[in-house]
């Protein structure tokens, strides 16, 4: 008998425990090492962004929105702005057309299938740092590979300094980042291409469907919610790319790569303005939340209209 | 496999056109790659050579010899500070750091999965957001903080600076593949077992574990290429004590060996490559479920 108690109390003391302590054991290191390593950071950021941080005397004071107000009266940021959109503009529709170009490749049966999906990933494993390097040597104005293959095919006799031209500088900088970009996409949308049932086409081939109805209704339908996730990663790197452009030209040559991530970095560790920096991240992270946001709403839109 | 989806045509015509795509990719992907590779091949007089030689005339294994043995053969450069000397060294760091970040990340991100798929508790919704937000977070922007912290730790310059980071970075990814994992194992036997007098703790490791296996390895593999590869947090907490930056420091020097340079990239990345290879199935299969079920 009381053996069958002290069992039922053991028992009713670890449900307990269960209910109460568990959830809470499982979640605290994770939180607790989030809120030191990531959230605080970011709270002293948006206070930085209305302080002037003197490091020299190691002194921060509140000055309002007078960070703000220069960032938004400079040239300078407002031509970060133009060249981020330029540059997010290539680097959401390169990878985004290429990836769904090369997924819908690699789902057709085809001798080299296996090949192109391996070789596929490849980019996608490299490094940014050594995608930066890697495009360093394609657009190199002594022995670039791209210089050296219009030359062998005979289309110019001398090298051109690619990025020594602003316009060129900002192109592959951006194709850079496309490049790996592109892999990503075209894996997250072959995916997806290969979860499409085939009895649907069979069904709609029976209906009477054409190709291009079919694309539309069945290809196209199916993977626009990946689509839309693919949209979605493209622009949010399209504004915090940092290492490959780094890398490349580090916001040359001029001004004709500062994008705003390297503003930002010019800002905190060339200039040592942290107040200034914090505002240009702040920006930053008001843009890509904004287009988080957006898109999640798409997506949450997306599927309330099919359900 | 659907074999309608793209292409028009039929026949002949449709798989000229397969094959013309098929070369776009290969070159696209492969050319870079290729151009790479022959360079680390080169002496570098061979390099300014025009039109380039595609092919080495003089393939050499001289820039390997280099990396793997530091500076040993370094001909004609300027001597000590282009040496690689560091770079063995830095691609043990990086595994280190890379093995740690994988194991810390699975234990602690694998536990809050399992708390938010299996609890609902009062806060648990609003943490899961925040943890989800800050996948969107500028992480250049959090530097300076993140510094002023690891300094106070005395961190700064040592491994475990880039070991904490890694992970804490990592984990709200994790956290989200994970916790959709665990949320698709039928909580039936684990409930089973607990009727049957398992603690949560038997139940977590007998029965919840060994199924969730595949995404433990998805993630595993995912935070280990994150740790190999990242650059900027390497860069600014440390003195290059890992690959990229060291890779970087290369790069920055007034004359560069771009052979050896070659050399020296190729054999880093052989890692995450390989990796990536290996566990192919498992990454397609982190990389959709991490993006597509936001």
């Amino acid at each position: 008998m009381a053996s069958a108690r002290i069992d039922r109390e053991t028992a009713q003391r670890r449900k307990h425990w269960d209910r109460k302590w568990i959830p809470y054991a499982l979640l605290a290191p994770a939180l607790i090492t989030i809120l030191i390593v990531i959230i605080s950071p970011l709270l002293t950021t948006i206070y930085y962004s209305f302080s002037n941080v003197d490091l020299i005397f190691n002194r921060t004071t509140f000055i309002g929105l007078e960070n703000y107000q220069e960032l938004f009266t400079s040239r300078l940021f407002w031509k970060a702005i133009e060249i981020n959109l330029k540059f997010a503009a290539i680097v959401v529709i390169v990878p985004t057309l290429m990836g769904l170009f090369f997924a819908l490749l690699l789902v057709e049966d085809f001798i080299g299938r296996g090949i192109g999906r391996t070789l596929l990933i490849l980019p996608w494993a490299l490094p940014w740092i050594v995608i930066g390097l890697l495009w360093n040597w394609l657009v190199n104005a002594q022995f670039g590979a791209i210089n050296g293959l219009l030359y062998s095919l005979g289309l110019i006799d001398k090298y051109i300094p690619f990025m020594a031209d602003e316009d060129w500088a900002l192109i592959f900088t951006a194709l850079a980042s496309a490049w790996r970009q592109t892999s990503f996409s075209a894996i997250l949308l072959l995916a997806a291409l290969q979860t499409i049932p085939e009895d649907l086409y069979d069904a709609a081939k029976v209906d009477g469907a054409g190709l291009r109805a079919r694309f539309r209704f069945i290809t196209f339908a199916w993977i626009r919610p990946t689509l839309t996730i693919v949209l979605l990663y493209n622009i949010v790197l399209g504004f915090l790319q940092f290492d490959a452009v780094w890398i490349m030209t580090q916001g040359g040559p001029g001004d004709a790569t500062m994008l705003l991530s390297v503003l930002l970095y010019r800002e905190t560790f060339i200039n040592f303005d942290l107040g200034m920096g914090a505002a240009v991240s702040n920006v930053l992270g008001l843009i890509t939340l904004g287009v988080g946001l957006f898109f999640v709403r798409l997506t949450y839109r997306s599927q309330a209209a099919y359900a | 496999m659907p074999a309608e989806l793209g292409t028009p045509g039929r026949g002949i015509i449709r798989k000229l056109m397969t094959y013309l795509a098929f070369f776009c990719l290969l070159f696209w992907v492969g050319f870079p790659v290729y151009y790479m590779m022959i360079t680390s091949f080169m002496k570098s007089p061979e390099l300014g050579a025009r039109p380039p030689h595609w092919i080495p005339q003089q393939p050499t294994l001289d820039n390997y010899a280099d990396v793997v043995f530091g500076d040993a053969r370094q001909r004609g450069s300027s001597g000590g500070v282009n040496s690689f000397s560091r770079m063995m060294p830095a691609l043990l760091n990086s595994t280190i750091v890379s093995f740690t970040v994988v194991l810390l990340n699975l234990l602690i991100g694998g536990m809050a999965a399992y708390g938010f798929s299996r609890f609902d508790f009062r806060l648990s919704r609003f943490a899961y957001l925040g943890v989800l937000m800050t996948r969107v977070l500028p992480a250049l922007s959090l530097i300076v903080p993140l510094f002023i912290i690891l300094r106070k730790a005395g961190l700064i310059n040592t491994l475990w600076a880039l070991i904490f980071t890694y992970t804490i970075f990592i984990l709200p990814l994790t956290i989200w593949i994970l916790r959709e994992y665990f949320d698709t194992l039928a909580r039936d036997i684990e409930e089973m077992a607990l009727i049957d007098g398992a603690t949560r703790w038997q139940a977590f490791w007998m029965v919840v574990a060994p199924l969730a296996v595949p995404g433990l390895i998805a993630v595993g593999v995912m935070s280990f290429m994150e740790a190999w590869s990242e650059f900027f947090f390497a860069l600014t907490l440390t003195n290059s004590l890992t690959y990229p930056p060291l890779l970087m420091s290369y790069r920055n020097l007034a004359t560069v060996n771009w052979n050896g340079l070659a050399a020296a990239t190729i054999v880093g990345v052989l890692p995450p490559v390989t990796v990536a290879f290996v566990f192919q199935r498992y990454l397609v299969r982190g990389l959709s479920e991490g993006a597509v079920k936001g």
